[in-house]
């Protein structure tokens, strides 16, 4: 217990070195700023900035990275309650009640409003990192072969079944990502497998594939449409605060979200934009003022913004635990890890990797003052960033994929896998095809096929193998469970967006 | 809800998928075979699965040509962004990642109509965020080109 709290200690000591704390500004205020630019998503931002976290060190990598999607998802709060349009669908709740108190001429409020749940949401949420983590890595000493194995698949089926709005082809992208994931040299006997030349030797690489999944394929999703101009930043002519009184009624709210955004957090396959909503419709429930509700509530703003922030915590304790990511951001934030040769599980909380793991904890924690910090005094700027046009979007973002592919191993060839992603992206998009599977499935593939096949050579083919222990059976039922999960998770987001839109006014609509 | 014609294609293109992965499995050792197979065998069952929800769903609620997938869909602009990109990608190995970038930068920007002082700074700030990010910074050797 004390050396476990001496190495919390030490990576707070670490977090505040001079490069991660300059890492934490630049990765958060970045951060911010894609979040806020209704065009690109928390994933895509990520994944664009992965390759620069290459040179760094495991912990000031993962730290950059972290800062980024905690930044994108208080980001999209600025837009959607400046012009309307949430920046990130994790927002989307936010733009009810914030709009109106921009219209009200309450925008200071609003924005300090969201900053302020924003960092206690957060905040709160890294206290379940820092507890539970540790404790569901040490359940996975007891996984063999066949249960790695088993929670590969179980990865897949709960990723697959989410973002889709048909669970089978969340499925059959799953499998398709599978196959592309065999493409290599054989991990068992070497045997050249579906290599069209030896550049595949080592199989697809993963953060190409990312890239182009996510941010090229954004690039083409964002050239088919027609570009239209943003609407106009409201001005913010209150000021940005907050009274005693307004925040002692926010505050039972803020508890309430972060106890529902982290709970959506862990469970693995749902994300920020199902808790923004429970956030805000639990807060509407509890509140006193409900009459306030549609008209501008603050307590609105605070439900879904400290909702969606608690997800960041909570949700990177089976990524880092069990290697499954609940949401497209933490798939990539996951390769981000494997990129830097670590792998999810007991292994970040032994002796060797336990001081980078509490540095990023702890870089985490930080993270959300800076966030309080920059979201406070940047706002106005940030706003006007959110009106940027579509047309310099397209461009910029294709040149950063490019020197981004580019950057891994300096290689021409990892542009090209990029640009084939991007169009396998763009299309599986546009079909209902979910990309976030396809990259999951190419980070687990090689995990699930390593423990299968080591499973079958120990009992000589036997497949009776895979069904011998308790926690195979557990994962199995899981799996079942995941495949299942999705009809759920849909009933519960449509019904938290349907019962907040009855309290909308029918004239503020989100664009 | 509908059957969708165009997920016809999307079927369509995954047995594809399988088949030319099931014709290049065979061309592998037998133990090499068995978790590619595995895989195929899975993404052909769950293919198979969907096909017979489309056939069900034609049956009992019609079909449907699209699910809107490319309503505002813009033909020209979106190939002129896509063949844009494609040059820019020959551009990088043959002029160098610099020269490249910067008429990339240019050329999309004039073609998706933004005006001169716009294009001007967005080049110019991109190359320089680059420059510093990736050639200062990671120390990253960017393409110089074949042709200098």
């Amino acid at each position: 217990m004390l050396e476990t709290l001496s190495v919390m200690g030490q990576g707070f000591i670490s977090a505040l070195s001079p490069i991660n704390l300059l890492m934490m500004i630049g990765g958060t205020a970045l951060g911010i700023m894609i979040g806020c630019l209704p065009g690109l998503s928390a994933a895509m931002g990520v994944a664009l900035m992965l390759p620069l976290t290459f040179t760094m060190s495991a912990d000031t990598g993962l730290i950059v990275l972290g800062a980024i999607y905690c930044g994108a998802i208080f980001g999209g709060s600025i837009s959607a309650i400046l012009i309307h349009t949430p920046g990130t669908p994790a927002s989307a709740a936010t733009a009810i009640e914030g709009y109106q108190m921009t219209l009200n001429g309450q925008a200071g409020k609003a924005l300090f409003t969201a900053c302020y749940s924003s960092f206690w949401g957060g905040l709160l949420s890294c206290i379940s990192l820092y507890f539970f983590a540790p404790l569901l890595a040490q359940l996975t000493l007891k996984f063999q072969s066949a249960e790695y194995f088993w929670l590969s698949i179980f990865g897949l089926t709960i990723i697959a079944g989410v973002s889709s709005k048909s669970i089978v082809k969340g499925l059959m992208s799953g499998a398709l990502g599978l196959l592309l994931s065999t493409i290599g040299l054989d991990p068992v006997s070497g045997t050249k497998r579906f290599m069209l030349s030896s550049y595949f030797a080592e199989g697809i690489n993963t953060t190409c594939a990312l890239i182009g999944l996510f941010s090229m394929s954004q690039v083409f999703i964002l050239a088919e449409a027609k570009i239209k101009e943003r609407a106009k930043a409201a001005k913010v002519t209150d000021k940005m605060s907050l009274t005693r009184e307004e925040r002692r009624l926010i505050r039972p709210t803020i508890l309430r979200s972060w106890i529902i955004g982290n709970l959506i957090g862990i469970l693995p396959g749902a994300g920020a934009s199902i808790a923004c909503f429970l956030g805000y419709n639990t807060s509407r429930q509890f509140s006193k003022h409900k009459e306030q509700y549609g008209h501008g509530s603050i307590e609105g703003v605070a439900g879904s913004e400290a909702a969606n922030n608690a997800v960041t915590g909570g949700s990177l304790i089976p990524t880092l635990t069990l290697g499954i990511p609940g949401e497209s951001v933490t798939a990539v934030l996951m390769g981000g890890l494997i990129i830097q040769g670590l792998s999810p599980g007991p292994q970040l909380f032994n002796a060797q990797n336990a001081p980078m793991t509490y540095t990023f904890f702890a870089g985490f924690v930080l993270v959300q003052f800076f966030m309080l910090g920059i979201g406070l005094l940047g706002c106005r700027g940030f706003a006007q960033i959110s009106r940027l046009s579509d047309a310099i979007l397209i461009p910029v973002v294709t040149v950063l994929c490019f020197v981004g592919s580019y950057a891994i191993h300096k290689n021409i060839m990892d542009i090209i896998v990029m640009l084939s992603f991007g169009i396998i992206g763009y299309l599986m998009r546009r079909f209902d095809l979910n990309t976030a599977a396809v990259v999951l499935a190419l980070i687990l593939g090689p995990i699930g096929e390593k423990g299968l096949r080591n499973a079958l050579r120990i009992s000589q083919g036997d497949p009776r193998i895979l069904f011998s222990s308790a926690v195979s059976w557990v994962l199995i039922v899981l799996c079942i469970l995941g495949i299942l999960s999705p009809i759920l998770m849909n009933r519960l987001e449509k019904k938290a967006e349907k019962d907040a839109k009855e309290n909308v006014p029918a004239d503020s609509e989100i664009e | 809800m509908k059957m969708v014609k165009t997920d016809i294609g999307v079927v369509a293109v995954f047995y594809a998928i399988c088949a030319f992965f099931y014709v290049q499995t065979q061309k592998l050792s037998a133990e090499s075979q068995t978790y590619p197979t595995f895989i195929i065998a899975i993404l052909f069952g769950l293919t198979t699965l969907y096909l017979l929800q489309m056939v069900f769903r034609a049956k009992k609620y019609g079909t449907v040509n699209s699910n809107g997938e490319f309503k505002d869909f813009q033909p020209l602009q979106f190939f002129g962004c896509l063949a844009l990109t494609i040059l820019y990608l020959l551009g990088v190995h043959f002029i160098g990642f610099y020269v490249s970038s910067a008429v990339f930068m240019v050329a999309t920007l004039l073609f998706l109509k933004v005006k001169p002082i716009p294009v001007a700074i967005s080049t110019v700030a991109v190359l320089l965020l680059v420059y510093v990010a990736f050639t200062r910074f990671l120390q990253v050797r960017l393409p110089a080109g074949l042709l200098f």
